[in-house]
């Protein structure tokens, strides 16, 4: 009986060895950039480099450039409109389709659904070309609004997906007694569904929000102003400014960025695990 | 059926329709439109004139030998992060199933990178990647590893390397948590079962717990292949394709064609031919795992 307890007592801290070893890995980037952001922007290319500054280096002047340029809050307000407008349309349109497809079962509906989830198959990217030349044609191209309905085409299959899984498990006894009291669809949908499958809402929200929040691609292609960018084109833009990276500004403002989201990501951490896993499990 | 009377036809198409509508004007139609885009003779400076032109994009695209590169680029960068991705996924993933404390904790700081953006993450790298960077000093003057400092960003598989390295730091939160899912919901029997015939903790990992999750590792062999297809930002931010496009990927360098030269027609045809083929693949790939199934 010893023995076997001991085997375990080995077999746990080998475990939580790899296990602090792994986060180790996962954070040393995080942390260098962090450390980075906190030395005087003349001491990033010092030699030999360091990974922690001197301690009495340690300054917040590239925070405090960052915060003096008014193009930092644009940028932040321009991302923050972006993202709320995305997953604000795409919860009301994911939701409603979710409730018809997965409530009003037909050949129709099911057809529908399994064309919006073929769509998943193509990356996202492969389409810039054609898109590109829709926002030419609307006069979408360097406006800010015009990001928004391209970002929610893009999460609806995920919404949709999510949503409807959660929709089709409301018993249908609660629907079939709204019927009998004479509700009407669009009732019974803001009104019974609609709150009930809130958690599922809020879960799809939380990664339109990562997806809006970080969009690069698309964004870079379409807005031009610097007034109109959003936090990823003006980081990255930054980046490519000057023939010396100023790697201090940039990675100040990259921990401003990161910040929001890694908030929402700890605060939402439970709606993050069902949503990640609902898609995966049932295989 | 009393209630199928009461359900209101024109108020299920009222709540389909503003979602069909956006997904169809920018999703859908973009689908439709590369494909003839692919087949029209058409750049960036003469969007309204299109004359037809068959399959010539498709045949520029296939002759060009920048074309292959990238090509193979982009076949090695998804056949080294996928696998690795997922393994290193799945083997932290059955660490956390077996402890009690900070298993939450460890789960939230190995996630943190997959809510990284790409364009920070991806910068962060290239720091740490620098000639003059924080890894080679290690590698080099704390180590003695290295003789002196390597241009990793400069050439074509360590530039590559640098962002499939990046590539499986990032996912490999994603595939923990979806493993640490699909394993707890594993049968506690089968391993007791496998106990007592005898097993090992390689046997019961083979014959139990492989065999249990195959619907995940499906759902994230299928997911990753397309994610790993569709790696930009990070090849943008780390290398740019440079040096002469040797470290671009099809979409790196499909946009290049496209937003640099111009050439609509040859990216749309890209586009198209590698959208089609990661359908096939993906179908594929759905009809390998139900087979080993039956």
């Amino acid at each position: 009986m010893k023995s076997k307890n001991a085997a375990k007592i080995r077999a746990a801290v080998i475990r939580y060895l790899l296990l602090a070893l792994g986060t180790v890995i996962f954070t040393l980037p995080m942390i260098y950039m962090i450390s980075t952001s906190l030395r005087p922007n003349g001491a990033l290319y010092e030699y030999p480099p360091r990974f922690f500054p001197r301690w009495e280096a340690l300054t917040l002047e590239n925070y405090d450039y960052i915060l003096h340029q008014s193009k930092f809050y644009l940028n932040f307000l321009n991302s923050a409109i972006v993202s709320v407008s995305t997953i604000v349309a795409a919860a009301l349109v994911g939701s409603a389709m979710a409730f018809v497809l997965g409530k009003f079962k037909s050949k129709g509906t099911r057809l529908l659904f399994a064309f919006i989830i073929i769509t998943m198959i193509i990356p996202g990217t492969t389409m810039i070309v054609p898109q590109f030349e829709l926002a030419t044609r609307l006069g979408m191209v360097n406006q800010l609004w015009g990001l928004i309905p391209f970002y929610v085409a893009w999460v609806i299959p995920f919404s949709t997906f999510m949503i409807k899984g959660f929709m089709e498990n409301i018993p249908g006894e609660i629907m079939e007694a709204a019927w009998i009291d004479g509700a009407d669809v669009w009732t019974v949908y803001s009104k019974i569904a609609m709150p009930l499958a809130s958690p599922a809402i809020a879960s799809v929200s939380i990664f339109n929000f990562l997806t809006a929040w970080e969009e690069y691609p698309w964004a870079n292609t379409v807005i031009n102003d610097n007034s109109k960018r959003t936090l990823p084109i003006a980081i990255a833009g930054f980046f490519g400014q000057h023939q010396f990276t100023q790697w201090g500004y940039v990675f100040a403002m990259s921990v401003l960025t990161l910040i929001p989201v890694v908030l929402i990501f700890i605060l939402c951490q439970k709606f993050f695990v069902q949503g990640l896993t609902a898609g995966s499990v049932k295989g | 059926m009393i209630t199928k009377s009461r359900i209101n036809r024109a108020q299920i198409t009222g709540l389909l329709l503003p979602g069909l509508l956006i997904f169809g004007m920018f999703t859908v139609y973009p689908i439709i439109r590369l494909f003839w885009m692919s087949l029209c003779d058409m750049s960036f400076s003469s969007m309204l004139i299109q004359p037809f032109a068959g399959i010539m994009n498709y045949r520029e695209v296939f002759h060009d030998s920048t074309f292959w590169t990238v090509f193979v680029n982009s076949i090695v960068y998804t056949l080294v992060t996928v696998p690795g991705q997922m393994a290193l996924g799945l083997f932290i993933a059955i660490l956390l199933n077996g402890i009690r404390r900070f298993s939450v904790t460890f789960r939230v700081i190995n996630y943190l990178p997959v809510v990284t953006s790409w364009v920070i993450a991806s910068l962060v790298f290239r720091y740490i990647f620098n000639t003059e960077g924080m890894l080679n000093y290690f590698l080099w003057k704390m180590l003695g590893i290295t003789s002196g400092n390597i241009r990793w960003l400069d050439t074509r598989w360590s530039g590559l390397s640098v962002a499939m390295i990046l590539g499986i730091w990032k996912g490999i939160g994603w595939n923990m948590v979806i493993f640490l899912a699909a394993l707890q919901q594993v049968p506690q029997d089968l391993y007791e079962a496998a106990e007592i015939d005898g097993c090992g903790a390689w046997k019961k990992f083979v014959n139990v717990t492989l065999p249990a999750i195959r619907g995940t590792i499906l759902f994230a062999l299928i997911e990753l292949t397309i994610g790993g297809f569709n790696v930009f930002t990070s090849i943008k931010m780390i290398t740019g394709g440079k040096p002469a496009h040797q470290t671009d990927t099809l979409l790196t360098w499909m946009y290049y064609k496209a937003f640099s030269t111009g050439k609509f027609g040859y990216a749309a045809a890209l586009s198209f031919v590698m959208a089609l083929s990661l359908g096939l693949l993906a179908i594929v790939q759905f009809r390998m795992m139900r087979n080993r199934d039956a």
